[in-house]
Formats: C-alpha cells, sequence, structure tokens
C-alpha cells in the first residue's frame, strides 16, 4: 500500500479543522510522552496526574506557571508586532538579558550610596521596567535599521546578536557587578524594591499584571489602529503596501522598537519579580520559547496568551513531577516539542489530503 | 621573541586547532544546506544526538569509528525529518529549526538517563588516534598545531577542501546553488528542487552528527546533555563570516575557536581584557559581515523560503 498527498480543491479554513488539528496534535503528543513514562515502570496516568496537577491543580503550582508563563507571552506578544509587519526577529533571547541587566543596572543604583539611594522604591521599580524595555528595544531597533538601512538579514543578525548580550551579562556579573562571593551574580536586591507578589501563598509577583495589559495595549493597537492596520499590511505584501501609501520602512523600525521593548521590559519584570538579582545563566530559551508560543497561538493576543499558560504550565509540572517521583523532566521537553511539530505538520492537511493507493502512479 | 612568549603562542595554535575541528564539521554541513536555501537552526539539536550516538556506540562496540559512524547515521536520520518539515510540509524553518532543538535535548537526555541509569557510571569512549609525524611536530609554533592532530581533523580539512570543490567545481554544486538563488529558475532549467534541498539538509545531518562524535571521541570522551552549548549557532555564524564559502569556512571556524582558545588561556592571567570581550569579538565580526553596512555579504537569495511548485 502506498500513500501520497494529492492537493485539496480548497483549503480546509474552518475553526472547526483547526480545533480537530489542534486537539489531534495534542492527543498525539501526549500518548508519545506516555510511552515514555513506560521504562520507569510507572503509569503513564500517574505521570500525568502528577505533571497536571502540579502545574494547573496547586494554588502554588499554578501561581508559578503564571510566573513562567509571563516573558513567554510578553515576548509572543513581542512575536505577533515584529513577524506580522514582516520583521522575522529573532532576537528576543538578546533583548531579555539586555532589558534584564537594564532593569538591573536602576536596581544597583538605589542602593545605598547610589544615585536613586533616596527615591522611593515604587519609582526605582518604574525607572527600571521603563529603563529596561527602553534597553531592549534599541537593541531590537538596531536589528531593525540594519535590515531597512543596509539590507541586512535580520534573522542572522539577530541570532548572532544574541551572544553579544549573552557575553556582556556574563562580562557584567563576572567582573564590575559581581557581588563576594561563589557564584557570578549581582547583590541582591532588597525586598522593597521586589515586585510584589499578588496572591499570597504563591510566587505570582505584579508582572503578571504587567503582561496581561501589555497585551490588552498590543491588541487594540494592532487590531484598532491605523498603525496597526499598516503594520499588518506590510507584513502581508511590502509593495502593495508601498503603493497604498504606507510607509513600510518607518512601519517596521516601530515593530522592531514595540517587539524589543516588550522583550525588554520582560527581561527587567524577571529580575524584579523572580530572581532579584542579575546572574549568569538567565538566558533559558525564553526567548525563542515565545516564539514559539505565538505561533501556537496562531499570532492572536489571546491565543499566545493560552498557550504561554499552557506551555509554561508544561515546563513547570514537568520540574515538579521530577521531584516528586522522579521521573524525568526531560520527557515534558519531548511532549512540548512534539506537540508544535504535530501542528505544524498537520498544516500539510489544511492543504492537502493523504490518498491511499495500491498502484504506483505513472 | 622569548621563550615563554614562543611557548605560548604554540600551546594557542594548537588548542585553537583542536577547538577548530567540530565547528568547522558543523558549519560545512549547514553551508550546504543554506546554499540550497534552507536555514536549518536545527543543526544544534542535530549536533547533540549525534554526540549521544558517538558515546553509545563507541562505549558499545568499543571502537571510535563505529561511534563516528553511528552519529553520522543518527545525525543523517534526524535531519530525514527535519528535510521533510522544512521541504515537504514547507513550515517555517526558524520555527521548526528552534523545536527541533528543543525535541533533540529532550531525547538526549531521556535517552542518556534510561540508558545509563539514574547515576551514570563514568565510563570514557575509546578516542580517536592521533597523528604525529615525528620531527614536525616538534617544530616551534605550527608543529603540534599541524603534525600531532587527531586523524579526525585531517579527515575534517578533507571534508572542507572536497566540499569546496563539490560547491565551485561540480554541475551538482553549480545546482545546488542555483536551487538557493532562484528555484524557479532552477526549476525551469530541468533540476528537481526538492530533491536538491532533500540531499542538502542530509548532508548538513551528517556534518552535524559528525561535529557531535568529534565533541565526544577527539575532545572530551563523554557525553552530557549540556555538551554542545549554542555550537550550532556558532556554526551559523562561521557560515556567515566565511560567505557561504567552504575553504573561507575553514579560516572562519580557526577564526572563531581561536577566540575562544585564547579566553581559555587567559584567565590564568590577570589581564585588564576582559575574556568574554574575546569570545565575544567573532560574533561581532560576524554581526557587522551580514548588516550589510561593511559591503554586502549576501546569503542565498532564497534562504529561509520555502519552495512551492505551483506558485
Amino acid at each position: 500500500m502506498r500513500f501520497s498527498l494529492e492537493k485539496r480543491d480548497t483549503p480546509l479554513v474552518s475553526g472547526w479543522s483547526i480545533v480537530a488539528m489542534s486537539v489531534l496534535a495534542v492527543l498525539i503528543g501526549m500518548a508519545l510522552g506516555g510511552i515514555l513514562f513506560l521504562p520507569f515502570e510507572a503509569s503513564p496516568w500517574e505521570g500525568y496526574q502528577s505533571l497536571i496537577g502540579n502545574a494547573f491543580f496547586s494554588k502554588r503550582g499554578f501561581g508559578y506557571t503564571l510566573v513562567t508563563a509571563t516573558p513567554l507571552m510578553m515576548v509572543g506578544f513581542g512575536t505577533i508586532v515584529a513577524w506580522r509587519c514582516g520583521f522575522i526577529f529573532l532576537g528576543f533571547e538578546g533583548c531579555l538579558l539586555i532589558g534584564a541587566m537594564g532593569g538591573t543596572m536602576v536596581g544597583l543604583g538605589a542602593l545605598e550610596g547610589g544615585i536613586l539611594s533616596s527615591t522611593a522604591p515604587a519609582l526605582v521599580i518604574a525607572i527600571a521596567l521603563a529603563w529596561g524595555a527602553t534597553l531592549g528595544a534599541l537593541w531590537a531597533g538596531l536589528v531593525g535599521e540594519l535590515k531597512i538601512r543596509f539590507g541586512g538579514n535580520e534573522v542572522l543578525i539577530a541570532l548572532m546578536m544574541n551572544f553579544l548580550a549573552i557575553y556582556l551579562v556574563q562580562y557584567l556579573v563576572a567582573g564590575p557587578w559581581r557581588v563576594v562571593g561563589d557564584m557570578p551574580q549581582t547583590e541582591r536586591l532588597p525586598k522593597d524594591l521586589w515586585l510584589p507578589y499578588i496572591v499570597s501563598g504563591t510566587r505570582l509577583h505584579a508582572g503578571f499584571l504587567v503582561a496581561i495589559a501589555s497585551g490588552v495595549v498590543i491588541w487594540v493597537v494592532m487590531a484598532k489602529s491605523r498603525a496597526g492596520f499598516e503594520m499588518i499590511a506590510s507584513g502581508l505584501n511590502p509593495r502593495s503596501a508601498r503603493y497604498g501609501g504606507i510607509q513600510v520602512a518607518i512601519r517596521q523600525r516601530q515593530a522592531a522598537l514595540i517587539a524589543g521593548g516588550l522583550a525588554g521590559l520582560a527581561g527587567a519584570i524577571t529580575i524584579y519579580g523572580v530572581h532579584h538579582r542579575l546572574l549568569d545563566g538567565l538566558s533559558d530559551g525564553t526567548g525563542f520559547v515565545g516564539i514559539v508560543t505565538a505561533l501556537l497561538g496562531r499570532m492572536s493576543i489571546p491565543g499566545t496568551a493560552i498557550a504561554s499558560v499552557l506551555y509554561g504550565g508544561l515546563s513547570v509540572g514537568g520540574d515538579a513531577m521530577q521531584r516528586q517521583t522522579g521521573l524525568p523532566s526531560s520527557i515534558v521537553l519531548i511532549v512540548q516539542a512534539s506537540i508544535v511539530l504535530l501542528l505544524l505538520a498537520t498544516e500539510v492537511l489544511r492543504t492537502h489530503r493523504i490518498v491511499f493507493s495500491r498502484k504506483k502512479k505513472i | 621573541m622569548d621563550i615563554p612568549e614562543l611557548a605560548f603562542l604554540t600551546t594557542w595554535i594548537a588548542a585553537s586547532v583542536r577547538l577548530t575541528g567540530p565547528l568547522l564539521l558543523a558549519s560545512l554541513g549547514e553551508l550546504i544546506s543554506e546554499r540550497a536555501g534552507v536555514l536549518n537552526v536545527g543543526i544544534e539539536g542535530t549536533i547533540l544526538l549525534g554526540a549521544l550516538a558517538a558515546y553509545l556506540g563507541a562505549i558499545w562496540s568499543g571502537s571510535p569509528w563505529i561511534g563516528a559512524l553511528a552519529a553520522a547515521g543518527i545525525g543523517i536520520l534526524v535531519n530525514a525529518f527535519l528535510a521533510w518539515m522544512y521541504v515537504i510540509v514547507k513550515a517555517s524553518q526558524v520555527v521548526v529549526g528552534i523545536i527541533f532543538n528543543v525535541l533533540a535535548m529532550g531525547i538526549a537526555s531521556y535517552a542518556f538517563r534510561t540508558i545509563m541509569g539514574d547515576v551514570p557510571r563514568i565510563q570514557t569512549a575509546p578516542m580517536m588516534p592521533e597523528i604525529s609525524i615525528p620531527g614536525l611536530k616538534e617544530l616551534p609554533l605550527i608543529g603540534p598545531a599541524l603534525f600531532g592532530q587527531s586523524v579526525m581533523f585531517y579527515i575534517t580539512i578533507l571534508i572542507a577542501l572536497g566540499t569546496g570543490w563539490l560547491m565551485f567545481r561540480t554541475r551538482f554544486g553549480l545546482n545546488l546553488r542555483a536551487v538557493g538563488e532562484y528555484p524557479k529558475a532552477a526549476a525551469a532549467a530541468g533540476i528537481n528542487v526538492v530533491r536538491m534541498r532533500i540531499i542538502a539538509v542530509l548532508a548538513c545531518g551528517l556534518g552535524g552528527g559528525l561535529a557531535g562524535a568529534y565533541f565526544v571521541l577527539v575532545q572530551i570522551g563523554l557525553f552530557r546533555d549540556t555538551i554542545v552549548q549554542g555550537r550550532g549557532f556558532i556554526a551559523l555564524g562561521i557560515v556567515i563570516l566565511a560567505r557561504w564559502n567552504p575553504y573561507l569556512a575553514i579560516l572562519a571556524a580557526f577564526g572563531f575557536a581561536s577566540m575562544d582558545a585564547l579566553a581559555l588561556s587567559l584567565q590564568l592571567f590577570d589581564l585588564p581584557l576582559p575574556t568574554q570581550a574575546l569570545v565575544a569579538l567573532p560574533y561581532l565580526l560576524t554581526v557587522l559581515a551580514v548588516s550589510g553596512v561593511f559591503g554586502r555579504s549576501r546569503n542565498p537569495a532564497a534562504l529561509m523560503i520555502p519552495y512551492h511548485a505551483d506558485r
């Protein structure tokens, strides 16, 4: 029996087909993961129960899930703005780091003897987040400028600039900003400079609200404003956008600044909400996974938010599962990646159908 | 030049050459793939799985050659999947690559733990033999660097020269470049674009897999799931810096490796220059090279653009 792909006359575009494909991908991915529990003499049921229970059905765990989802969401929103405008930006990892660095810079200035030491803590936090966002925006803006003015390839530039950010942070925490001790990290910020926890008994910090607010703002900009419309038009077809009187270069610059700003803000929030200090190893792929969640959310704001929570939840649940049951959390990586790959692969079923035939086609 | 300085330079160059090998192998694979129009960000994961296969193959069989063969096989196998996603499904190349790296990380650490148990015994893999040419090896500066390397290094250099010959001196290479520059015209000229791109991605798997084998069988002798540490992305940088040219890739890979080696040896001294600045330098050059500010280092025109025969 042979099978081949045959193009459908009209692609499936109904919401139901999308939902069906997504559910199918998730189920197959989970089933695949279930098999991976077996060598450890654990039932898939127990494994998933521990994973999902910890991630979504315990108060503390769900708090962690939302904390993990916060930067993913913001990077996802940034992805929506940049990619829909035709600016394929992969430098969020760098922007996150630069934002974290900027935020820390302000925080260190508020320590004893610093220029901000007499400033009210809330104001310091506000300045820190704004400065983080600004630096992130400039970092991405530089990539945008190189693409637009000099015709550089934004994908490759951004990928390489991520490493510049990694080494810059590494230098700062190992050199000038290093606190006495074994670890390459800065001094811990005093408690009054932490973002407040918004639900008692959890680590959920106010940065989550900032992420939600930024999602609302981006949604309004993209769906309701002229700027958003022109950005999307520039991304769909730059040439016709130009004919329509849209200044594509300006819109792409703006998209780069917004995307980088969101990621920079997310980086600063991670410092003030989670780590409370700058440290080596802060870059853990969030800037890349955020892009994936935007894609999973089909480039829509609510979809990206939901995808971020689900993806973050799986990561948090996986770690908890490993601690509780000794099952390796790497299973979760496999499940997450399989689901995304299956979603991408089943996309082909919407434009093609599988045809089984006994005879070889001539 | 006095004796300590000479000794320092000699060890530095030798260490740089040692670090060059895997970077060069990976970047040659990536280069072929990109020349055909496919940006394979998934090379990071390919290297990791290649390293795992090399380690397991070598300790099970007792022969590093079987290990290298296993790595090559696994590299090609996983890139067959990637090729399917890139070329047949035509999904976004960067997204597939990114998520494949997550998958590879999961598979590598899961498989390693499942096979080796909770607390893996530290078992060193048999290493590739070194070739040492007496007399020449004692030469100052370049002696140890050029005449006392692992056999894998010389194979790698041959592969690089072979890739260059293939790319610029054969019809296959011409077709490959045509597919990456203007697939429509290539198809009109009778070239099978889809097949060409699949072959290129498989070649990338071969390079990535062997690079993984290099880490294990020449440099470390062990496997850890953190073994690759972004070197797949370095390969992307090398390809850019080399302007998609296999011969220049030898120099570019050496450039990245020499900064790494210098940073390692300078940690012993107290220098005003931070080591991170050294390691970051090749990335900075890469950014400048691809920025378009200083002349054009143009990437293949159809890079990252899936080919639709009917559009």
